[in-house]
């Protein structure tokens, strides 16, 4: 592999680590306040098709994404009622909504013929000046949304890290029973958390029908949502680690396009296996090191139930 | 009443409670303890009929006149003949990712992974139709032996990555799926490619590798499934096993004090609950197919959990839902055929009749009790 290839490969990888990056921030949001959000699949569909049709019907790349977020966070009111009002088991709760959506997004899609409608997408964003620069100029050639995903990143780590509001939320997700006695409406934050995570999760769907393919396709996420589910897990719920992980993933995804067009003879559908094959690798790395097991929050997946003794 | 695996631990050992109100609160929300099995059957109606009606709705919206709902689910599919055979047909791999469902649903693991054990279970049996292991008479039992030996294994990594590590089977069960699927794919359109016409599926099995017809156009699958069926509610009703298995289910503490083997059982359930799909992919293969195809496995996954759930694991009514799910597939073809709905309408309503039975669980477990309307400062 020479330079070109190599310089090709990086300038290629944010773009494929937004969706994991914002999924992964946007269920570190719910999982913070202690509901496990295993929708990200779904939703993540629900933020692609429905920034597919505002595409199509308006075709303006930011009203798009935004009507993507609002719609997954829509859709999300449903597992947001499901689990913190009727304290459905989070897990039947996740798995149902991500059905939901596939079934969803398909019947739409297919209904409205959204299906394989190729629209515009965002053009590159040369970060100046070091876009100037010769040579690795290029890295930094891309869309607005990457350099928005980082800000992003920025925002939620401080919210968490160094606001009252952040660590209110925190408390919901860490001890519910003390957050209660504190004075906070265990409900109200939780519901607050999930519809906010979830329109990040619906963004990162988006990105990948709007930005990234511009078309849409049933299913076409691919796992993703799981796949961000595991990198929470690896992440620790932590942003910044979330942040690496998601290039990680970004960084084998967009390796699959490159080999090929290097000429590298590789089976085709085991290398389209490898995205998976790490996330597995990854989970098991994370049980054996068995390091930040505390970081988990305490509460992740547990409903709440006020007039329940524990 | 034993309490099902799927149940949330919120009723589980809650003490008896008596609301307190606070202050101006005319309604206290309290934990039922008991439920007389009456109530319980007429909210799950009241939750199918709600999951019913929202559906019949979309149907209409999607294009479906109103007036040909009844006739198209019911009429057609339960008193046609030819379609009540197509049920059966379908029904057969359905019960048995239904019973693989509810068997590792009762040791409290989430097996996701059906579709890539009824992968690799066809992947087995197609295998030594193509590799043409065993002499002609014994072809099939070796097909249904490698179906179920490869289904178990494709499980047992999970199983003893969660078991051993603690890594969450949920992540790694759906991974699984995935490899499984593009392993398949590899197949199909690489080494296992039909000669014949270089379509993506792979040579057809011989007559004597495919399950026979009973007669009267009703194909062995479904008598197999039926056996399956009697066999895992003897397992978890009868045998000493299931007791374990309730047992564990109930509390893994106390079973492994009281010498109940533990991890064993739980082992035992999950690699059942793995060959048990695996057979799935067989009855699919060479029980409908008569080959291997590119994407016979997508929808069973997720119907699989469904009948397990809407059964509360129990393996008889596992069976009776699937006949149902299965008959929801029959009547999403010929509604595709007659009225040009997606298919994926099917996947959307069996969605919404699991979101209203698992929202009605609520008023199972929970009441409003009016606790006096002073208003205390």
């Amino acid at each position: 592999m020479n330079g070109g290839v190599i310089l090709n490969w990086l300038a290629s990888t944010p773009d494929f680590a937004v969706p994991y990056a914002l999924a992964a921030l946007g269920l570190i949001l719910s999982e913070r306040a202690g509901v496990l959000s295993l929708g990200a699949e779904g939703l993540m569909l629900v933020g692609a098709l429905a920034g597919i049709g505002a595409q199509i019907a308006i075709g303006q790349p930011a009203v798009s994404l935004a009507l993507a977020m609002l719609a997954a966070a829509t859709v999300s009111v449903l597992f947001a009622v499901m689990v913190i009002w009727l304290r459905v088991n989070q897990v039947i709760a996740g798995l149902a909504l991500v059905f939901f959506c596939q079934g969803l997004t398909a019947l739409v899609g297919s209904l409205a013929g959204w299906t394989n409608h190729a629209t515009e997408g965002i053009g590159a964003m040369g970060l100046w000046p070091l876009s100037l620069l010769p040579g690795v100029g290029r890295l930094f050639e891309q869309n607005a949304m990457v350099w928005l995903t980082l800000p992003l990143f920025g925002a939620v780590a401080w919210f968490f890290a160094r606001t009252a509001t952040g660590l209110r939320l925190r408390a919901v997700g860490e001890n519910p029973q003390a957050a209660d006695a504190a004075g906070i409406r265990v409900p109200a934050w939780r519901f607050a958390a999930v519809l906010a995570g979830s329109a990040l999760v619906g963004l990162a769907g988006a990105y990948i029908s709007v930005v990234s393919t511009k078309l849409w396709i049933a299913g076409m996420t691919g796992g993703r949502g799981w796949i961000a589910v595991g990198l929470v897990i690896f992440a620790r719920w932590s942003p910044w680690k979330a942040l690496v992980g998601a290039l990680l993933f970004g960084c084998i995804e967009a390796l699959i396009p490159q080999l090929a067009a290097a000429g590298v003879q590789l089976p085709q559908y085991f290398v389209m296996m490898t995205p998976y094959a790490v996330t597995l690798g990854v989970m098991v790395w994370v049980a054996l090191s068995r390091r930040g097991a505390d970081e988990e929050p305490g509460a992740l997946g547990q409903a709440y139930v006020r007039e329940e003794r524990r | 009443m034993a309490e099902a695996a799927l149940a949330p631990d919120t009723a589980r050992g809650a003490a008896p409670h008596r609301a307190q109100p606070l202050a101006r609160r005319r309604y206290a929300l309290e934990i039922r303890q008991h439920m007389a099995w009456r109530w319980q059957a007429l909210i799950l109606a009241a939750a199918l009929a709600a999951g019913f009606a929202i559906s019949a709705a979309i149907l209409v919206a999607a294009g479906v006149p109103a007036d040909e709902l009844a006739n198209e689910f019911v009429t057609q599919t339960f008193l046609d003949g030819q379609n009540f055979r197509a049920v059966l047909f379908q029904a057969a791999p359905m019960i048995l990712v239904g019973l693989a469902g509810s068997l590792a649903f009762r040791a409290r693991f989430w097996n996701l992974g059906l579709e890539g054990q009824m992968i690799w279970g066809a992947i087995g049996a197609t295998a030594v139709s193509i590799w043409q292991l065993g002499p002609e008479p014994l072809r099939l039992p070796l097909m249904f032996a490698a179906a179920i030996g490869c289904g178990l294994l494709w499980v047992l990594g999970p199983a003893w990555l969660k078991l051993r590590l603690g890594v969450n089977e949920i992540i790694s069960t759906l991974m699984l799926n995935y490899m499984a699927a593009n392993f398949l794919l590899h197949l199909v359109y690489g080494a296992w490619k039909d000669p014949k016409d270089s379509f993506p599926y792979s040579p057809q099995f011989r007559v004597f590798e495919r399950l026979p017809e009973l007669g009267a156009g009703i194909g062995s699958a479904i008598l197999l499934a039926g056996i399956v069926a009697l066999l895992a509610w003897w397992l978890v009703g009868v045998s000493r096993a299931g007791l374990y298995l309730r047992f564990v289910d109930a509390n893994p503490r106390v079973a492994h004090a009281n010498g109940v083997p533990v991890r064993r059982t739980i082992y035992g359930a999950v690699l059942l609950s793995g060959a048990m799909a695996g057979l799935a992919g067989f009855a699919v293969a060479a029980g409908q197919e008569g080959r291997l195809t590119q994407a016979f496995y997508q929808g069973y996954g997720f119907s699989g959990i469904l009948i397990a759930f809407l059964a509360r694991n129990n393996p008889l009514a596992a069976t009776v839902v699937a006949l149902l799910v299965a008959a929801l597939f029959v009547t999403g073809r010929s509604l595709q055929v007659f009225y040009q709905v997606p298919f994926s309408m099917v996947q959307l309503i069996q969605a919404i009749i699991v979101v209203c039975v698992a929202s009605s669980d609520f008023f199972i477990r929970h009441r409003l009790r009016r606790v006096g309307t002073e208003t205390a400062p």
